[in-house]
């Protein structure tokens, strides 16, 4: 049986674990402008990325927008996921191919929409002033909110499919029960569905945080120039200024904290889902 | 999409063929190719009409695009070099980029001998390990409506009465650091009054665009005025009813060569010296410079009369011209896209 995981095991060994250790490697080398880097053992490149305030700031908007990104996909993705899990009507599938749309779209053509959305002469802004609203066009594209408004609209998605999965699992008579004991549809929510779909509301918070930290082509595109986020910071280093080694470390450090907020939130949540 | 039988047959002779690129002497032997590592958009498009198709192809030899900007294709010569067998048979690039990779011992030096045309090359242009394809001058465009006394140098665009009014395209951060340090007194070797000035440009409310045609845009909707960019580029937007007129900043600006080379490790060196012949071809040079307003890099290119007006130098603008300080850019690099990142856009 142990065979059966046999070509997926050589498969990420070969395509992750492999360029993960090379890459681990480079992050200990030192950069030198004339021969790239330096064959070298040491930890600067990650203590430089820790105490330098521009990297820390890349960092705290990395974490601040996955996790805002995260809380709202959840928040918008919780009522439509519900409304998804307790639907009988033959329409059902075609709605969950609804939600599944927005991911048959590439998220650079999405983004591109996105700018001829939000952009100074995008649709939006000529609307507002072809009805006389505004002067001049607002400030719709090239910052954090448009990053947002971006990421959330590519996560949405697995957040909706993942928490209405569990939902199905819950029964309808744990519900039916509640509401016959008196419980008021709040009530009912916070003291019987929500704790019962907390498996789905992690898994599906932890999906979307990864996909969130990781974002590249949403923060490129519709943060413009002067809103830097972690991954476009590492793809900075290696193609733009050839420093292998420091983006390597970058790189690390993004993977590190992701795993760390990753575990603690979820055996938080988790903790929480046992006593309740 | 459907999917009929001779082209089932087609993807799978495709198939074989490609698990047999890899036996030396069977299937690669029979075909010609050349990888060409370029540009997309225009200049790729006007390589494969005025290069590939008419020059390359009638002898034989398939060409295959790869197309990316410059930096993933600078990447990926850089990861390749120590491979017995890279990507590409040519690479094109910036003067300023090629150098950089040359640095790094990836390219082949040019035997002369294996190059008809090297001879027609403008020997200003010259360099052991690249042949150039077109060039350009570093100008100061402007919005000749909205800025009525033109401007005569770099320096103008901090004018405060352009507050607001002056914008980069962030791909160009090195040339708009150069821009800056010639402003501030600086030097083609020395970018360090760069800072000062580029830090006054942000209180100046400068602003920066993530591509050269987002700052196309900004111009034609007039939110941009003035800012420094190719001439070559200028003369496109001008061409697209773009409002813009240029400068060749007095106090000295440089021009940008596109080069194109032979990696080390290419597997079809003769057909890139085919390749390199037919960019350097006089038919090829004339439409290059009628489309996208680049100067031939040869003698004897023809120019007509209206274009080379247009995009011509005068020799007193010539004489503000420069090559870049290739060996300062490659030591200042990180330098220069740090402050640009961290100081200047943050």
């Amino acid at each position: 049986m142990a065979a059966l995981v046999l070509p997926a095991g050589l498969l990420v060994v070969m395509l992750l674990v492999a360029p993960m250790a090379l890459l681990a490697r480079i992050s200990l080398n030192r950069f030198s402008p004339t021969e790239l880097m330096v064959e070298a053992t040491t930890a600067e490149n990650y203590w430089r990325a820790v105490q330098d305030p521009y990297y820390q700031q890349v960092l705290g908007t990395t974490l601040g927008v996955a996790l805002g990104c995260t809380v709202l996909a959840l928040a918008l993705g919780f009522p439509a996921a519900y409304w998804l899990a307790r639907m009988e009507s033959r329409w059902k599938s075609l709605a969950t191919i609804l939600v599944l749309f927005p991911l048959l779209v590439g998220n650079v053509v999405r983004s591109a929409g996105w700018m001829a959305l939000l952009g100074n002469e995008g649709a939006i802004n000529a609307a507002l002033m072809g009805a006389g609203i505004t002067g001049g066009p607002l400030p719709l594209l090239y910052n954090g909110g448009a990053v947002v408004v971006g990421i959330v609209a590519v996560v949405l998605p697995y957040m909706i499919l993942t928490l209405a999965a569990v939902i199905e699992g819950i029964p309808r008579q744990a519900e039916e029960a509640a509401a016959n004991l008196g419980g008021r549809p709040m009530t009912v929510f916070r003291r019987v569905v929500l704790p019962l779909a907390l498996p789905g509301v992690v898994a599906g918070s932890v999906l979307v945080f990864i996909l969130c930290m990781n974002a590249y082509a949403t923060p490129v595109l519709l943060g413009g120039p002067q809103f830097k986020m972690m991954a476009p910071a590492v793809y900075d280093q290696f193609v733009r200024g050839n420093n292998w080694p420091f983006g390597a470390a970058l790189a690390f450090i993004l993977l590190a904290v992701t795993l760390v907020l990753t575990v603690v939130g979820s055996t938080l949540l988790g903790r929480r889902y046992r006593a309740a | 999409m459907t999917t009929t039988r001779r082209a089932a047959l087609t993807g799978s002779a495709a198939a074989l063929a490609s698990l047999t690129a890899g036996l030396p002497g069977l299937a690669r032997a029979q075909s010609k190719q050349v990888v060409v590592g370029t540009w997309g958009g225009d200049y790729g498009e006007l390589l494969r009409q005025n290069i590939d198709q008419p020059l390359v192809v009638p002898q034989g030899i398939e060409v295959l695009q790869d197309i990316a900007v410059a930096d993933p294709r600078k990447t990926k010569l850089l990861a390749e070099r120590q491979a017995r067998r890279g990507t590409y048979d040519i690479a094109c690039l910036s003067d300023t980029d090629m150098h950089m990779v040359a640095a790094q011992n990836v390219f082949e030096p040019l035997e002369m001998g294996k190059l008809k045309r090297g001879s027609a090359i403008l020997p200003a242009l010259a360099k052991p390990y690249a042949v150039p394809h077109i060039y350009s001058a570093l100008v100061l465009l402007y919005n000749p409506s909205k800025v009525t006394t033109p401007p005569t140098g770099f320096a103008d665009m901090w004018d405060p009465k352009y507050r607001g009014r002056v914008g980069f395209s962030d791909i160009l951060y090195s040339t708009n650091t150069f821009s800056a340090a010639m402003a501030g007194g600086g030097s083609f070797s020395d970018y360090e009054p760069a800072k000062k000035k580029l830090m006054e440009m942000r209180s100046l409310d400068a602003r920066i665009y993530p591509s050269n045609e987002a700052l196309a845009g900004a111009l034609k909707s007039e939110e941009v005025w003035l800012t420094p960019m190719w001439l070559a580029r200028g003369f496109m937007w001008q061409k697209a009813g773009i409002p813009v007129k240029h400068v060749v900043p007095k106090e000295g600006a440089y021009a940008i060569v596109f080069e194109a080379a032979i990696p080390k490790n290419s597997r079809n060196k003769d057909n890139a010296y085919t390749y390199l012949d037919a960019m350097l071809q006089p038919s090829a040079q004339a439409a290059f410079a009628d489309r996208m307003g680049y100067l031939p890099t040869v003698k004897d290119a023809p120019l007509p009369a209206a274009i080379a007006q247009q995009i011509s130098l005068s020799e007193a603008e010539q004489e503000r011209l420069r090559a870049p300080d290739y060996d300062y850019l490659l030591k200042s690099h990180s330098e220069i896209l740090d402050f640009w990142n961290k100081q200047f856009k943050a």
